[in-house]
Formats: structure tokens, C-alpha cells, sequence
């Protein structure tokens, strides 16, 4: 067997060619013509770069970023994904991780490309597309030779403790598992229309790429300024016949928030699936009562297992104090719940959640130390190698078997969507010039971050220093000089007290 | 118009409200700026922002969101 998921492109475009597989506010992109793309992309990045080598890819929010993505795929690469919004130095972090010869970027960001440290090649999408060359389908093939289900697919980078982003590597085979699991859930037919609204270069857009190749269904991708004024992004959900969201948690609520289903229903939704934090039971109600007839499903899992790695479909009705439960794990996964000791809970106690299967990332991208720590032997089994991912999340199953949310270990928090890890951003706060002692602290009720610090700096010096090097999720929204850092009697900091500021 | 741009240099004090003219359809302001924004809008000048009034062209610059704020405020 040798499955990529170019296995799910070619077969995808000799079923439904002629059929819309992407489309954004300017262009709409066929199965063929996704695959002319990709092969042109392929050919040129092969004539370039030898297979099995990271390409980092630089493009906006179009249907052409899947097409870059598979592109690479096709010339036997994987691609490391960039955001070109976040901050200069952000993105010249995520280039010295991943060290790459190559970077394909779209003309709207070949200034950007051309500004940042990298010594390597940079090729442009549009000139790729536009020029003669050939392709070269014994070249591709060639290239695609030492493809198989553990090649890398990409390198997707999320927030790390010590400042530095963490590239989590994952395989086709990882990919597809997690493919082929949500689509036993979801459903889709070619008929289907996803509503696309997380970033393409983020974990969470898998589903809205591939799921169309998996399927025949087609991605609309939602502008990301509708996400700002709601009633545009019903109005847009209703003209592209959107039946499918896979949104953040974040994306969910804020429809509700805003008041949306005031001025307008989505018409023609059938299934809402939603991750990345614990979706609030009074946002939850909003959409039942609007939309009696919607599948809601909780989702929940780290990045280092390939999305998600257990689901619940909603069944009751929520009331404002409601909380879902993360269910039970998807096909290819299993869940175990440790202690501190390296031991099963019993039903019902509070353990570490641990991810094993098929579906775990191969890894950190150049980082053997933390993937180490990270990736362990299953202390329950002693008799050959089973690895599992201990996720730093606490869970506890329930009587009916239902695997319920508990927080954190360490002092990680889901922001927007996002990760984020609070000692990266003291970390960075204390780089700055005029800081001295610096503590961050998330309020999740008002999903604010804190930024309390001692010193001569000007809070508005640190948030422009935030604004101009951290992603826009990660810039604190309150920072507070204080004259000193309340201590507890051991000389830590005294968090209880500093939380007295978020009323 | 003072207080609203106080408010808005709270905000996002990197950037600059007196020039900006496309707060929004330049996807300067975020989702969460807008959440954000509008909470403290209804609580500093007592008013309430209907979805309805939740369009690019009533947020894109200072002085759009002050003529917002001014109409609710008179109605």
C-alpha cells in the first residue's frame, strides 16, 4: 500500500472534475484545475528542490493556498505553512525552526518574503502558474518515489513555553485517519458546502482542505473581516449554501454574541462541529433555538494528534450553565487517562489525558529533546513500543462513559482559538527594555489577557512591542504597572491577588 | 469624540485612528477588537449597537463611529 493524500486528489479529480472544490470572494477553482496547480507547482518546485525536504509556504486567503500546500505534495516536499499578518520576527522564528531552501509565496507577499532572514529561494505562485514551462509527469512521479504513508505532510507551528514556536510534524497517514474518522461522523456528500473560517496555515483548516478531496464536497472561504461584522458572514453563509462549519470555538460564539440571529438565520446549515476551547453553554442555546434542526458536535484534541482526537454529538438542550462533555475518541484513537504516577484513574478521578493511535505527529520539527518529553512509552505497557502523546490536559470519564474537559496542568490557555502559552509571553515581556519583574494571567470569563509588571516601561511601550512581534491572539489586552509584585510568603508570586484586578 | 478616542487608543494604541479609514474592510480591527469595542461603547456613552449597525461602513474610521454613536445617543 503506498496512500498520500495525493491518493485522495487524483481520485477526487476523476470523479468530480468539472465540479468547485475551492472558492473565496474572487475566485472559484474546479477539481481539474486544482490539479493543473498543483502538478505545475510540483514540477517547478522539484526542478528545484529534492523530495522529502520542508518547502514554507507564504500565502493569503485564497483558493490558491491549498493548491500551493498540494503543490508541494506533489514534488515529494511538505509544506510549513506561514501566516504572513503575524509579525516579522514571528515568521523569522518559524523560518530558523524549519530551515528551509524554499519558500513559495503569492505576489501580495513577495515584499514581505524578501524582507525576512532567509537565504533560500523564493518562488512565486503567480509566476509558477503563468509561465510555459511543462510539466513533467516523470519527473513528479520520480519525486514522489520515497512517498509514503509516514512521509511528513506538513509542519504546523503553535505556541512554545520558552519563546520559540514548536513545529508539530505530521504524516499523510496521520491525516487521513483523522479524515477518514470525522467524515464517518460528518457525513459529507459531494452535494455539501463547508464554510472555511480558520486560517489556512492553521491546524484547524485540515478539515476544510481535505475533507473536499475525501468527499467531493467544495470550501467556501469566509473573508476574515466577516468574522468582524456578523450579519455579512450569515449574509455569506446563506449565498454560498453553506450546510457544514468546522469552526473554532471562538468562531462559534461570536455570531452569538454579536447578536447575528437577530437580523438573520442561516438557511441552509445541517452540521455544526466545533473546537479548540469549552463552548459556553449560553452561545450554545443561541444556536439550538435558532437552528432546531443542526447536528452540534463538540470536538476536542491538541494539534500533535492530528486535530481532534475525540467527538460528542450534542443531545441535549442547552441552558446557560451547560457543559458538553469531549466524548469518546474517534476510530483511530485511544484515550488514556494517568496520574502522577504513571497509572490508570479509576472512573470517575481527574488523570492527565493521553493520546495513542495511529493518528500521533512524528514529532517537533528539529527539536528531539521535546518531542521526547512529550511523546512518550505508555507506562502501561512494558512489552514492546507504544507511544503516546500526554496532551498537559486533565479529563475524567464519566458513568456513561463520556469523557469530560478539566483544565489544564500547566499554565497553557485557549485564546481566540488559539494556544497560548503564558510563560512564552512573560518570557517576551521581560525582553522588553524598562521591565522587571512581569507576571500574565488569563480571566477566561471576559477572555482577557492580563499583563501585570513592574518597572519604568509605559504600558502602551509593551503593547506596541506585542503588536510589532507576537501574533495579534497573544498581545495582552489589559497591562497594569504596578509599583511591586505581591509575593505569597515562599517569594512566589501571589496569582490569587493579581486575579482581584480582573473585577 | 475625545472619549471615543481614548477609548480607542486603549484599544489598540499601535494604531493610528486619526488616518485609519479602513478599520475594518483593511482587517485592522479584529473580532475580538469589535467585541471588545462595542462592550465599552454601550457602557461608556449608554446606548445599545444593534446587529443591524454591526457594518464595515459604520466602523472603518473614528469619525464613523462617532457619527454611529452620536445618532444612537440622540434617538
Amino acid at each position: 500500500m503506498k496512500d498520500s493524500v495525493l491518493t485522495y486528489l487524483d481520485s477526487a479529480v476523476s470523479k468530480y472534475a468539472d465540479r468547485i472544490v475551492y472558492s473565496d470572494e474572487n475566485s472559484r477553482m474546479t477539481f481539474s484545475e486544482l490539479n493543473h496547480c498543483t502538478m505545475k507547482i510540483g514540477t517547478w518546485i522539484a526542478r528545484l528542490l529534492e523530495p522529502g525536504r520542508p518547502v514554507a509556504v507564504m500565502t493569503g486567503r485564497h483558493v490558491y493556498t491549498p493548491a500551493c500546500y498540494l503543490g508541494v505534495v506533489r514534488a515529494g516536499c511538505f509544506y510549513a505553512p506561514m501566516d504572513a499578518s503575524v509579525p516579522v520576527q514571528r515568521l523569522n522564528q518559524i523560518l530558523g525552526v524549519i530551515d528551509a531552501q524554499l519558500m513559495l509565496v503569492d505576489r501580495e507577499h513577495l515584499e514581505k518574503a524578501r524582507g525576512l532572514d532567509f537565504g533560500g529561494t523564493i518562488c512565486v505562485m503567480e509566476d509558477i502558474l503563468e509561465s510555459e514551462a511543462e510539466m513533467d509527469d516523470m519527473l513528479l512521479e520520480k519525486a514522489q518515489e520515497g512517498l509514503h504513508e509516514l512521509s511528513p505532510l506538513y509542519v504546523i507551528f503553535t505556541s512554545g513555553s520558552t519563546g520559540v514556536p514548536k513545529g508539530v510534524v505530521t504524516s499523510h497517514h496521520s491525516l487521513m485517519c483523522y479524515i477518514e474518522d470525522v467524515q464517518e461522523v460528518l457525513q459529507l456528500t459531494e452535494e455539501d458546502v463547508l464554510g472555511s473560517q480558520s486560517p489556512l496555515d492553521y491546524i484547524a483548516a485540515i478539515r476544510d482542505i481535505y475533507l473536499p478531496l475525501r468527499t467531493g464536497a467544495s470550501t467556501y472561504i469566509i473573508p476574515k473581516n466577516e468574522f468582524a461584522m456578523p450579519t455579512a458572514l450569515f449574509e455569506t453563509l446563506n449565498r454560498e449554501r453553506v450546510t457544514t462549519l468546522c469552526w473554532s470555538v471562538a468562531g462559534i460564539e461570536l455570531p452569538a454574541r454579536l447578536g447575528a440571529f437577530d437580523c438573520m438565520t442561516p438557511q441552509y446549515l445541517k452540521r455544526v462541529i466545533f473546537s479548540g476551547s469549552v463552548l459556553r453553554g449560553k452561545y450554545l442555546k443561541v444556536w439550538q433555538q435558532h437552528l432546531p434542526n443542526v447536528v452540534f458536535i463538540n470536538q476536542y484534541g491538541p494539534t500533535e494528534a492530528t486535530a481532534s482526537c475525540t467527538y460528542y454529538i450534542v443531545q441535549e438542550k442547552a441552558e446557560d450553565d451547560t457543559v458538553l462533555p469531549i466524548g469518546v475518541p474517534y476510530g483511530h484513537y485511544s484515550i488514556l487517562l494517568l496520574n502522577e504516577d504513571g497509572g490508570r484513574t479509576v472512573q470517575g478521578e481527574v488523570g492527565e489525558i493521553c493520546v495513542g493511535g495511529p493518528c500521533l505527529a512524528l514529532g517537533y520539527y528539529g527539536d528531539s529533546s521535546r518531542t521526547e518529553a512529550s511523546f512518550i512509552q505508555n507506562p502501561q505497557n512494558p512489552h514492546y513500543r507504544e507511544l503516546i502523546y500526554r496532551t498537559g490536559d486533565l479529563g475524567r470519564l464519566r458513568a456513561d462513559g463520556m469523557l469530560e474537559f478539566c483544565g489544564r496542568k500547566d499554565r497553557q490557555i485557549k485564546h481566540m482559538g488559539h494556544r497560548v502559552e503564558l510563560e512564552e509571553l512573560e518570557a517576551a515581556a521581560a525582553g522588553i527594555e524598562g521591565v522587571a519583574e512581569v507576571t500574565v494571567l488569563y480571566d477566561s470569563e471576559k477572555e482577557l489577557i492580563w499583563l501585570f509588571y513592574t518597572g519604568t516601561a509605559r504600558p502602551k511601550d509593551i503593547v506596541m512591542y506585542f503588536r510589532a512581534n507576537l501574533p495579534a491572539f497573544m498581545v495582552p489586552r489589559k497591562v497594569l504597572l504596578l509599583d511591586e509584585m505581591p509575593v505569597l510568603p515562599n517569594g512566589k508570586t501571589d496569582m490569587q491577588r493579581l486575579k482581584q484586578y480582573f473585577k | 469624540m475625545e472619549e471615543l478616542m481614548e477609548i480607542l487608543e486603549d484599544l489598540r494604541p499601535d494604531v493610528d485612528f486619526e488616518e485609519e479609514k479602513a478599520l475594518i474592510d483593511g482587517g485592522i480591527l479584529d473580532s475580538f477588537d469589535i467585541i471588545s469595542l462595542i462592550a465599552e461603547l454601550n457602557e461608556a456613552f449608554d446606548i445599545e449597537i444593534k446587529p443591524s449597525e454591526l457594518v464595515p461602513k459604520n466602523f472603518n474610521s473614528a469619525e464613523a463611529i462617532w457619527a454611529l454613536v452620536d445618532r444612537l445617543q440622540n434617538e
